[in-house]
């Protein structure tokens, strides 16, 4: 599944022309200053793409679970579009990857397929010193111009652009219980479990992804709710963030200046 | 409800691991690190609610009147009189206004309950305190539960003694609001938040029952000045009582950040719920105000 052999035919050529100093990026002016600023230089723009099919997995009516296959089926797919990015990054000889999003689309033609695609800028240091990963890699993070710029100054290097995810099937209730509890406003214990739990692995594996990478922290966390195509009651919790590692030596911060704009 | 069984088993596990997780953006992260605050991890608390319209004017009330003298129980209840002038037992009110106090202790219920979950979290994590504190109540699922989600990072004090004991303190504030309460030399102490609800009935009891659905609203002559006044009462009530809300949890202590949400609901003809949320950081002064530097006049040139 890995190695160059992985990427389309055209992506080599596109790469090639990469490799002679032209470079493409969708950074705007002001992260491209920024990214040029702290010593970093764009080298091309980078994705990767995955179609994979997205089944429905059985489930019971009743009972509150996680649907693995599902699971699964979500994260090896994205993983499989970062690592097509991140191998495009690699030909390109990059340090790194910044303004990673990860999208998720559908299309008419294919129920129960979708498309998941990694888009970012592959960047290189200008001072020959790698930031590569502990995994050798280039680095990945959903980081702007200004936030990458902003991380490097408090002493933090990314790492990673880290995810976990829980696809969960939430029971529904009996009528029993529906109308045992008519006429008052109560907690039900089992709805907040079911989603307490479901948050929590996906943010625990994302976490186990940050120390793969020998992370000491994750920042900017973002926690997403989709139900795709799935119905009400089965939800993907996904957890994403970059993944950043203090490097040895103690940076002191500036203290910000304060201004007063003088324009109306 | 307290306790550890509280917290889902994934929660100590992900708690427990070596590095932080922090839902702060890395402006946020940076300022936070210049305040010598250092992020310990990413808690939550979350908690699922029955949500339904009980009590007075429900469905499942239904036949009763809705037009009680004391209104709800609530503090606020306001009845407007029949402008006929002729006196009969149920031709009398004609349009209440009242609070809806079991949709607030409901609220107050989902809210407290999913935050002491947070903060049992932080006291995992040996936290100081939380930032960056959010919280949202959405409809879930099926449309009668709602979920309440509060989230926010747990810092530790670089160079400060382990935590006391008692609660760690929260704020919704992080970054560079943060760091200007605290030059201005204030402490947060707790989140705070509360929600009012108020419910506008326009109905003339003998004129639904006779044509069912009328209200005053729609009838002509004195009503469109009715209209302004029950509604504009309304909302006015809605606000007062969140803020007595939040001026009861704060003691001796000032709020500060404020954010008030008010939202107007349409259940029918003449009959309305307005909501507001008040939200803000119970803030305690620790220190003199230290004077800033000047700051530098800009000019943008774009």
């Amino acid at each position: 599944m890995t190695g160059p052999t992985d990427l389309p035919k055209d992506a080599g050529h596109r790469l090639e022309e990469l490799q002679h100093g032209f470079f493409t990026s969708d950074l705007s002016v002001n992260e491209f200053l920024l990214v040029k600023e702290c010593g970093f230089h764009p080298l091309g723009f980078v994705m990767g793409s995955s179609i994979y099919h997205t089944g429905i997995q059985g489930r019971r009516w009743s009972k509150s679970q996680e649907l693995d296959k599902l699971t699964e089926a979500m994260y090896n797919a994205r993983e499989l579009a970062m690592t097509r990015m991140e191998e495009e990054a690699e030909a390109l000889g990059a340090d790194g990857v910044v303004g990673v999003r990860l999208d998720v689309n559908y299309y008419e033609w294919g129920s129960d397929a979708a498309e998941f695609i990694a888009l970012g800028t592959a960047v290189k240091a200008e001072d020959g010193k790698s930031y590569r990963n502990k995994l050798g890699k280039p680095f990945t993070s959903d980081l702007s111009g200004q936030d990458f710029w902003t991380i490097m100054q408090t002493g933090y290097v990314p790492q990673g652009l880290v995810m976990g995810t829980c696809v969960y099937h939430i029971a529904h209730r009996g009528l029993g219980q529906t109308l045992g509890s008519v006429g008052q406003n109560v907690e039900l214990p089992n709805f907040t479990q079911a989603l307490y739990e479901a948050r929590e692995l996906a943010m625990t594996r994302m976490q186990d992804e940050g120390n793969r990478l020998e992370a000491t922290g994750i920042v900017g966390v973002r926690l997403e709710e989709k139900t795709h195509q799935w119905g009400s009651h089965t939800i993907e919790f996904l957890s994403l963030g970059t993944a950043v590692t203090k490097t040895a030596d103690e940076v002191t911060l500036p203290r910000p200046t304060v201004i007063i704009s003088l324009d109306n | 409800m307290t306790g550890p069984p509280d917290v889902p088993e994934a929660a100590p596990r992900r708690l427990e691991s070596g590095s932080f997780s922090s839902g702060l953006t890395v402006p946020d992260f940076a300022a936070c690190l210049q305040m010598g605050l250092r992020p310990v991890g990413l808690v939550q608390g979350f908690c699922a609610m029955q949500w339904g319209w009980y009590g007075a004017g429900s469905p499942y009330m239904r036949g009763m009147s809705p037009y009680t003298p004391q209104g709800s129980g609530g503090a606020y209840a306001q009845t407007w009189y029949c402008p006929h002038g002729f006196v009969s037992g149920e031709h009398r009110m004609w349009g209440q206004n009242y609070e809806q106090v079991w949709v607030e202790q409901a609220w107050l219920q989902g809210f407290n309950t999913a935050f002491g979950r947070l903060i049992e979290e932080a006291k995992e994590v040996g936290a100081h305190g939380v930032i960056g504190v959010t919280d949202t109540a959405h409809s879930l699922l099926e449309s009668n539960v709602a979920e309440f989600h509060v989230l926010g990072t747990a810092v530790v004090v670089e160079g400060a003694p382990p935590p006391p004991k008692g609660e760690p303190w929260s704020t919704y504030l992080a970054g560079q609001r943060l760091a200007k309460l605290v030059e201005a030399g204030f402490m947060p102490i707790s989140v705070v938040a509360s929600i009012a609800s108020v419910r506008v009935w326009a109905y003339c009891v003998t004129e639904y029952l006779m044509e069912g659905g009328a209200t005053l609203w729609q009838t002509q002559g004195t009503a469109p000045v009715q209209d302004v006044e029950q509604v504009s009462e309304g909302l006015l009530a809605a606000r007062a009582i969140a803020r007595d809300h939040v001026r009861r949890q704060l003691g001796t202590d000032t709020l500060h950040g404020v954010t008030v949400a008010t939202s107007e609901r349409e259940i029918g003809g003449g009959d309305q719920v307005f909501e507001c949320t008040l939200r803000g950081t119970r803030v305690r002064r620790f220190k003199d105000f230290d004077p800033i530097g000047a700051p530098r006049p800009t000019v943008r040139l774009s």
